[in-house]
């Protein structure tokens, strides 16, 4: 019993100490948006003089009390761009991504494990290789500097089609089968008894595919020209400049970009979770 | 399911409706669009508010972009119309990718042709005589020091003529000294390594290379000597930060501009930085009064010198509105943009005639004039890095800063450290001038002699 308890203890103090060092950066973020500037490179952590004046700089209500000029940052817009594209890419990869898991894990068709082997070859394609052609595609299509541009070609995933053909693959056949014998059609088949069945899987792909288009940063940089199209990651970029970095505000800036982020992870943690567990361990 | 689906179907449509909808950038009849990659600096709205007062026709968007972003861009023909090159090697790396357009007639025709700026940063503006950019400003180190600070440890403030002997021991009297103030101060802000070294480098008469570019001179007494020197600063004399000590003190990861906010934090005593530090000063009041500013140290018998450049700005040869563009470099020259320079303390205008003495820069955080004199002097005396028609300066760049950093922890000589990095300089320029063709007619148009495969015998 003893030895159970210092266990325990042990873990403890061990998971407590890495989960101090995991949330140090965080910590250290959220002090730094309440120091004024003169204290931003101190490594203290915490502020000698608190201030929030930092916030609403930063949502452009008030002057940079040092300069004396407006930041120009469009906070709320970048805010709201970054939400909506979220919602969009979120919405359409988790539909196409469901359609084109259900067609390769319950549909029977010729080549069908080639073609997903050769889809899912594509993840092993480092996105900077093809950086360029799919830019150009988008000249093209004449998407760019648009939201489209930046929701179309993130509305297609080989990591999502995976992720729920392995769900998928985890529903007895049996209920397919009981639905065809009453007349079903695939679309009901997949919208009636798949679909709600796969809710897990669809849940953790939306949870991941939003959290990784809120945090894009290299796609829309170079995709969008106009600020007011923006997105939050491009917007701190503007708070480096040859003036300077005004490391407050890219403090106060990021807390307040990551805020929704946490609430999304603590609420759905369990769902995030399982669609990590799919996506690595079932291959 | 099929419902759930349909109402984030209908919420995505309300959302999109609405971005489309109040979108505040939209296409006016009869103006002209052009955007300009720069820094998303401040003060760039307020230098574009007074070109569209000029030219109420063109509209200019500022687009924040970064290197990689151009570099994409670029490569697909949808770069920005008006492009900011903060140095000559990037300027070297664009004109060889064909990314912006030759100025010369246009520039000469326009007025602003490399004549209309100072002597000594002409050659940054140009590729083998021919100009592909017009400055925004132009800017050569002083060193900027804290009055309070040398006060606080009773060290007489650095005089015109200043050497590096003096320089070493004005760091030391602030490391030895106890302060007044009990406070402990570091002597030099290490904001930036290579250019920490460049100027040490320019000061001792060293260059990059030799014979017309075909050879690395990194490997010559006088660079040996300033890097040895760097070095001796860091770890001999500890009047410079070493990489590890910044670290320990900073919250940045480590020194870069991490060390501008420590000198504004009034924790260093001296900075080696340009005039355009004044853009940041004034977010740090307690300074007002307190800065100093000296010539760089001056190195042996050598003249006080360092490097002298320009952040200049260059056309897109893709360009869709190259007319507007042109306006645009136009009014780099002009005293309406000259003077915005001059009142934000962001280096030197790019018209010298509104910076022929230190009275006409006066500013409301600096109001005297021999501060700003220093930087007027600075850039008549600097010299521009030199390059080789035969290697990417951004390379050779790179190589340097991966040996300041082995100096810098101490895992190379400063003498091993030249010398392996002028080695891979010569071998690549040997390298390449082997497989290309073009780089052997460029040879022989250089040097004047047939190239042969053994030239470097």
């Amino acid at each position: 019993m003893k030895r159970a308890r210092r266990g325990f203890l042990m873990r403890f103090a061990l998971l407590s100490v890495l989960g101090m060092l995991i949330s140090m950066p965080f910590f250290w973020m959220l002090s730094s948006s309440f120091k004024p500037r003169v204290e931003a490179e101190n490594a203290d952590i915490l502020p000698e003089q608190p201030t929030v004046q930092n916030y609403p700089v930063v949502l452009d209500l008030k002057p940079d009390p040092s300069t004396r000029r407006f930041l120009g940052m469009r906070y709320g817009r970048w805010y709201f761009n970054t939400f909506f594209v979220a919602v969009g890419i979120t919405f359409l990869q988790v539909l196409t991504s469901s359609m084109a898991a259900y067609a390769f894990s319950r549909m029977r068709w010729r080549g069908r494990d080639t073609v997903f082997i050769l889809y899912l070859s594509t993840m092993m394609i480092p996105g900077v290789v093809t950086m360029i052609p799919n830019f150009q595609v988008m000249v093209w299509l004449g998407f760019v500097n648009t939201y489209h541009g930046l929701i179309i070609p993130a509305a297609f995933s080989a990591f999502g089609t995976f992720l729920l053909r392995q769900f998928m693959l985890s529903v007895p056949p049996a209920l397919d089968e009981a639905a065809q014998i009453d007349g079903a059609s695939h679309w009901q088949i997949f919208w009636e008894v798949i679909m709600p069945l796969a809710r897990p899987g669809l849940i953790a792909l939306a949870i991941l595919t939003f959290l990784g288009s809120y945090q894009s940063f290299f796609w829309p940089l170079v995709m969008l020209n106009s600020q007011d199209l923006f997105s939050m990651p491009l917007g701190l970029l503007t708070l480096d400049s040859s003036y300077g970095r005004q490391t407050e505000m890219i403090m106060a800036a990021a807390a307040m970009a990551t805020a929704p982020l946490i609430v999304i992870f603590v609420i759905f943690q369990k769902f995030v979770v399982k669609g990590l567990q799919l996506g690595g361990v079932k291959g | 399911m099929k419902y759930l689906f349909g109402g984030v179907l209908a919420l995505f449509l309300i959302l999109y409706s609405v971005a489309l909808l109040t979108r505040d950038h939209k296409e006016q009849p009869g103006i002209t669009s052009i955007r300009w990659c720069t820094d998303a600096n401040p003060a760039r709205t307020v230098q574009i508010a007074a070109f569209t007062r000029l030219n109420p026709t063109i509209e200019v968007v500022l687009d924040p972009g970064a290197r990689q972003k151009l570099i994409v861009q670029c490569a697909t023909g949808t770069g920005p119309d008006v492009i900011d090159m903060f140095n000559r090697e990037e300027m070297v790396d664009y004109v060889a990718s064909g990314i912006v357009l030759d100025l010369t007639e246009i520039a000469r025709a326009k007025g602003f042709a490399t004549e209309n700026t100072y002597p000594a940063v002409r050659e940054a503006l140009t590729v083998e005589g021919r100009q592909y950019r017009f400055p925004c400003n132009v800017g050569a180190y002083g060193v900027i020091y804290n009055r309070a600070i040398f006060d606080d440890h009773g060290v007489p403030y650095p005089d015109e003529n200043w050497t590096y002997e003096q320089f070493v021991a004005a760091g030391r009297r602030i490391l030895d000294t106890p302060s007044k103030s009990g406070e402990k101060h570091i002597p030099v802000a290490n904001w930036n390594s290579r250019l920490f070294f460049l100027d040490l480098l320019v000061g001792n008469g060293g260059q990059f290379f030799q014979d017309h570019g075909t050879r690395s001179a990194l490997d010559s007494p006088e660079a040996i000597e300033a890097m040895r020197m760097y070095h001796a600063l860091m770890h001999e004399e500890h009047v410079l930060t070493t990489p590890a000590e910044a670290s320990a003190m900073g919250s940045q990861g480590g020194w870069g501009a991490g060390g501008i906010n420590w000198f504004s934090a009034e924790r260093a005593a001296m900075i080696f930085i340009g005039r355009w530090y004044l853009c940041q000063a004034p977010g740090y009041p307690a300074l007002k009064g307190k800065l100093g500013a000296a010539r760089l140290p001056r190195i042996g018998n050598r003249a006080s010198t360092g490097l002298c450049g320009a952040r200049a700005a260059g056309i897109n040869i893709k360009s869709r509105h190259r007319a507007e563009a042109v306006k645009f470099l136009q009014y780099l020259a002009t005293s309406e943009y000259g003077e915005l320079i001059v009142r934000d303390g962001d280096s030197l205008p790019p018209n010298p005639a509104l910076a022929q003495t230190g009275n006409a820069l006066t500013n409301a955080f600096v109001g005297d004039p021999a501060f700003h004199q220093i930087f007027i002097d600075a850039v008549n005396a600097g010299r521009v890095l030199d390059s080789s028609p035969f290697i990417s300066p951004t390379q050779v760049m790179r190589w340097l800063d991966e040996r300041i950093g082995l100096v810098e922890n101490q895992r190379l000589t400063p003498e091993a450290a030249m010398r392996s990095l002028a080695k891979e300089v010569n071998e690549t320029i040997r390298g390449s001038l082997e497989r290309r063709p073009d780089l052997q007619r460029k040879y022989q148009k250089v040097t004047g002699n047939a190239y042969r495969s053994d030239w470097w015998k």
